[in-house]
């Protein structure tokens, strides 16, 4: 290991190649690495804005199947770059800027939200040996990384000087901040078993059988996942949980002063968001990228987000909308308490050894 | 126990919602698929022609004028001086004015104005949506009708003033003896054939809005 | 410890809103998420049909009748040809009588079906709207094949109806009923029990049995609160006194009363039209009217119990072809007034739940 960097990535040998590729040529390490990792952070945002779109598009047809019609249908194949096209239409939108809002946090809102959803790619591990950089504190950054969508959210809601944006920015903080804390607490019952934050660590815990999963560990499993969706529904601002964008009462609540590019920020962010969210539920509860050797582990991977997205979206188009207060009388009156009791359970499972 | 009935609850909707993924949609691709309009759906109104000598059907009695409520219907049919009858010199149709009510039809004792099943009119001026003569009678030129006249020539039609309830009466009564024989049964004495019509046009006559 | 001072901020649920069903609008002042006052605000909708039907005669008065209320088309009509009918003394035909009680039944589950998709869709999901749409076409596609429109349908005439069903009617209505009674069941499992919906509905906006009366409420918001009042019992029109069906009766008063209480009056409307397709006679459809239809000089209310509530026409006829004056009543002007009186313990999110549930349709509003 000469000047290598500890934290590196095997792409199936692609950016070994070009890590070689560079170095024989003679620059200096510092160029190498920063040549490599730009590379590499552009395949990542390149699969990531890919993902956006394929969701985006796969939401509206799971809607429209749920509800017996079509969808979008006419640009390719069942409207496959239906997306690409609005895409192409919001980029060509005029951007209008209302003359009484905060300039600056009006301006670096979808920016914070679009960088901080994209951020989170850093420590997921795509497959075996496809992780950016498996940094020991992995579930912890990434949970650090999204709170900071919050933030983002209360500058769109305040930058727009519009009421009912700022209604809706003051409630998606709210909702943000307290389902927070069963999130974590759901995430910390896997984390007291695995004894790592690493994210590689956490799907090595679970290979073997699948009833190493954590899903299948009865008792605090099972309990542990449902409370760790229902707080993922909520920090991905879906329906059930969907207030700060509860079409029916606010009109589009933080982003109604938004159009064009900025809109389309907050509009992938959210996509982006509810992917990771479902990513991570399938690293720790789903095993992650194990599987039966004859699919590729990526392909596992993506198999399981896609089926939690698949359940978040079902959600979304299923239930009814939980009012605000009654929000976060779920939140702290019910999710907080069972979370934490589950999280006891766990702890004295694993101080007795009683688990498997 | 509440949270497991709740439970239940929320699973028993996932399951009502996900079942019609497997379902087909129940929407048509408009417009590469067309839906076909019941026989009776009210579209633009049209000027039916006679069948064989292909001329209108119209006699300029004036009845569908006055039947219309939004004055959509606009006729210039000044009487001819020497035969005292009246001729159609012009006949607009406001689309714009229409509101597809279908009264001018059940006035109408000559087969003469229809509301066909067709519903794609639009025009990208307001002025584009009043029909002339012309077009109307183009438009209803392929439009199935049942010719209710009687079979004398149109041109003696005209004559009969506008209001005669002993006429109407006596059709009436020739028109009641064809479902009188279903009389007993609890189905209507109509399908969706030609014999349709006359049922419709023919009560009107005594009790439409004639001024 | 410093308190911080907070004011109350006025908030405008406008006339384009996509919760308040059209075009009505509501000033809230809101203290926080918390309602203190409500006025509504209408006449954005007003397009002045009483002073048009004025200048038309009795027949040309139907088809403007019947935008007065789009959404149940045949009970407008219904209730002017009433009116008609008992200022100048017509007897209607028994076929006439039994397709009338069919197609304003058949209206009545039409108009239940779109308030459940209205209704799931404000409280927030999506997905019963088009389940309870897909429904209403089977209805309406009946409708569609006798008298030829889909929303503002004309069918009533001054004596009994324009035209008669088509073979295909019957058949075809007992399969729509049937299929519309089996998929009760899935609305009911999709909502009924779900506690999102619940913890929504339920409790939320009581209207009490005193300040319903008091407001002149009618319809199911009326039965919800506890008053077995229903027109077509208590002030029998038509034929309804021959049919056997019950009225359901609620006694909370609140949104979750009034929806399941619709979803009862549907069963009770299939129940009716099965009756009335079997005993359907053989017949005229319309009464003999003469050409100039005059009544006496008089006035006459009817009324008639439409899927909202109570809808009347107040005729005063003056002897001449063209009615002196027409003045319809709305039920929904009535419940559109009782949103102030729901108490001040309400959050925004609560009004979208009850005025969904109270069934408002502004052009009954308005006209």
């Amino acid at each position: 290991m000469t000047g290598k960097p500890v934290l590196f990535i095997e792409l199936y040998g692609l950016f070994h190649w070009l890590y070689e590729k560079l170095q024989a040529t003679g620059l200096s390490q510092a160029w190498v690495n920063i040549i490599t990792y730009t590379a590499l952070g552009l395949a990542i945002f390149t699969l990531l804005a890919l993902v956006a779109l394929f969701l985006v598009w796969w939401e509206r047809k799971i809607s429209a199947h749920v509800q017996q019609r079509f969808g979008p249908m006419r640009h390719g194949w069942h409207g496959w770059y239906q997306t690409v096209m609005d895409a192409i239409k919001l980029l060509q939108k005029e951007d209008i800027l209302v003359d009484t809002r905060d300039r600056l946090v009006f301006f670096w809102a979808p920016v914070i939200c679009f960088v901080a959803a994209f951020s989170a790619y850093v420590v997921m591990p795509w497959g075996k040996g496809l992780i950016v950089a498996d940094l020991n504190i992995g579930i912890l950054y990434i949970m650090a990384i999204t709170t900071f969508t919050v933030i983002s959210l209360l500058m769109a809601g305040w930058g727009s000087n519009n009421k009912y944006a700022l209604l809706g920015g003051m409630r998606s903080a709210a909702q943000m901040v307290s389902y927070e804390v069963p999130l974590v607490a759901s995430v910390l019952v896997v984390v007291i078993f695995v004894g790592s934050l690493s994210m590689v660590d956490i799907v090595k815990a679970q290979s073997g059988l699948v009833f190493n999963w954590y899903i299948f560990r009865i008792p605090f499993g099972p309990i542990a996942f449902l409370t760790y969706v229902t707080a993922a529904t909520a920090e991905a601002n879906r329906t059930p949980f969907d207030i700060p964008e509860a079409e029916q009462e606010l009109v589009a609540g933080y982003n109604i002063e938004y159009s064009g590019m900025k809109f389309a920020m907050f509009f992938l962010a959210e996509f982006i968001n509810l992917f990771t969210v479902s990513a991570i539920a399938a690293t720790l509860f789903l095993g992650g990228w194990n599987g039966w050797a004859f699919i590729p582990s990526w392909l596992w991977f993506l198999v399981k987000t896609l089926g939690m997205v698949l359940l978040l979206m079902l959600f979304r188009w299923t239930y009814p909308r939980l009012r605000v207060d009654q929000l976060m009388e779920f939140a702290w009156k019910f999710l907080v308490p069972v979370t934490f009791a589950n999280l006891i359970v766990a702890g004295v499972f694993r101080y007795l050894g009683w688990y498997w | 126990m509440k949270l497991l009935k709740d439970i239940k609850a929320l699973v028993e909707g996932l399951q009502i919602a996900g079942k019609h993924l497997g379902r087909h949609a129940i929407t048509i691709q408009y417009p590469e698929e067309r839906w076909t309009m019941p026989e009776r759906s009210r579209g633009i109104v049209v000027l039916l022609s006679d069948k064989e000598t292909g001329e209108l059907n119209c006699t300029a009695c004036l009845l569908c004028e006055k039947a219309c409520p939004t004055a959509a219907i606009r006729i210039d049919a000044p009487r001819n001086p020497e035969t005292k009858k009246r001729e159609l010199k012009s006949f607009t149709v406001d689309n714009g004015l229409c509101c597809f009510c279908g009264l001018c039809e059940e006035a109408c004792n000559f087969s003469a104005i229809k509301m066909a099943t067709k519903y794609e009119f639009s025009a990208e001026h307001k002025e584009e949506l009043v029909w002339d003569i012309k077009k109307l009678q183009e438009v209803g030129r392929d439009v199935p009708y049942v010719d209710t006249r009687k079979k004398k020539s149109p041109a003696a039609k005209p004559s009969v003033p506008k209001d005669t309830p002993p006429k109407s009466e006596k059709k009436e009564h020739e028109k009641k003896s064809q479902p009188g024989e279903d009389k007993g049964k609890a189905n209507g004495p109509e399908g969706l054939t030609t014999s349709d019509q006359p049922e419709g046009e023919k009560k009107p006559n005594d009790k439409k809005g004639q001024s | 410890m410093v308190e911080l001072p907070t004011e109350e901020f006025v908030v405008n649920m406008g006339p384009q809103h996509p919760a308040t069903h059209g075009v009505a609008r509501l000033i809230l002042t809101l203290d926080g998420e918390k309602i203190v006052k409500i006025e509504p605000v209408i006449g954005y909708l007003h397009r002045a049909i009483e002073k048009v039907c004025e200048n038309r005669t009795y027949a040309q008065c139907i088809p403007i009748i019947d935008r007065f209320e789009y959404v149940t088309a045949m009970s407008c009509n219904y209730a002017f040809s009433l009116a008609a009918e008992k200022l100048a003394g017509i007897e209607v035909p028994e076929r006439a009588e039994y397709l009338r009680v069919i197609m304003l039944e058949l209206n009545r589950i039409a108009s239940h079906l779109l308030f459940y998709g209205v209704t799931a869709m404000d409280i927030g999901a999506v997905t019963p709207f088009l389940y309870g749409l897909r429904e209403r076409e089977l209805i309406v596609d009946l409708f569609e094949m006798t008298c030829g429109q889909r929303l503002t349908y004309s069918y009533n005439r001054i004596g009994g109806v324009s035209r008669d069903i088509p073979k295909e009617f019957i058949p075809q209505t007992h399969e729509a009923i049937k299929i519309i009674g089996a998929k009760l069941s899935d609305y009911e499992g999709l909502l009924n029990e779900n506690p999102i919906w619940l913890a929504r509905t339920r409790g939320i906006g009581v209207l009490p049995k005193e300040t319903a009366i008091a407001y002149g409420v009618s319809g199911p918001v009326l039965r919800a609160s506890g008053v077995q009042y229903d027109i077509r019992r208590n002030d029998p029109y038509s034929i309804y006194d021959r049919f056997d069906f019950d009225i359901p009766v609620r006694y909370h008063g609140d949104c979750y009363d009034r929806y399941l209480l619709r979803l009862d009056e549907i069963r009770q409307s299939i129940r009716i039209i099965t009756q009335a397709l079997d005993g359907l006679p053989g017949g005229e459809i319309r009464a003999k009217v003469s050409p100039n239809f005059k009544p006496p000089p008089g006035e006459v209310y009817s009324r008639i119990e439409n899927s909202r509530g109570e809808m009347g026409i107040y005729l005063v006829s003056d002897g001449t072809k063209k009615p002196l004056r027409v003045k319809a009543r709305g039920s929904s002007y009535n419940h559109f007034e009782v949103l102030p009186q729901f108490g001040t313990n309400l959050l925004v999110a609560d009004i979208v739940a009850i005025f969904a549930t109270l069934d408002i349709i502004v052009p009954e509003i308005d006209r």
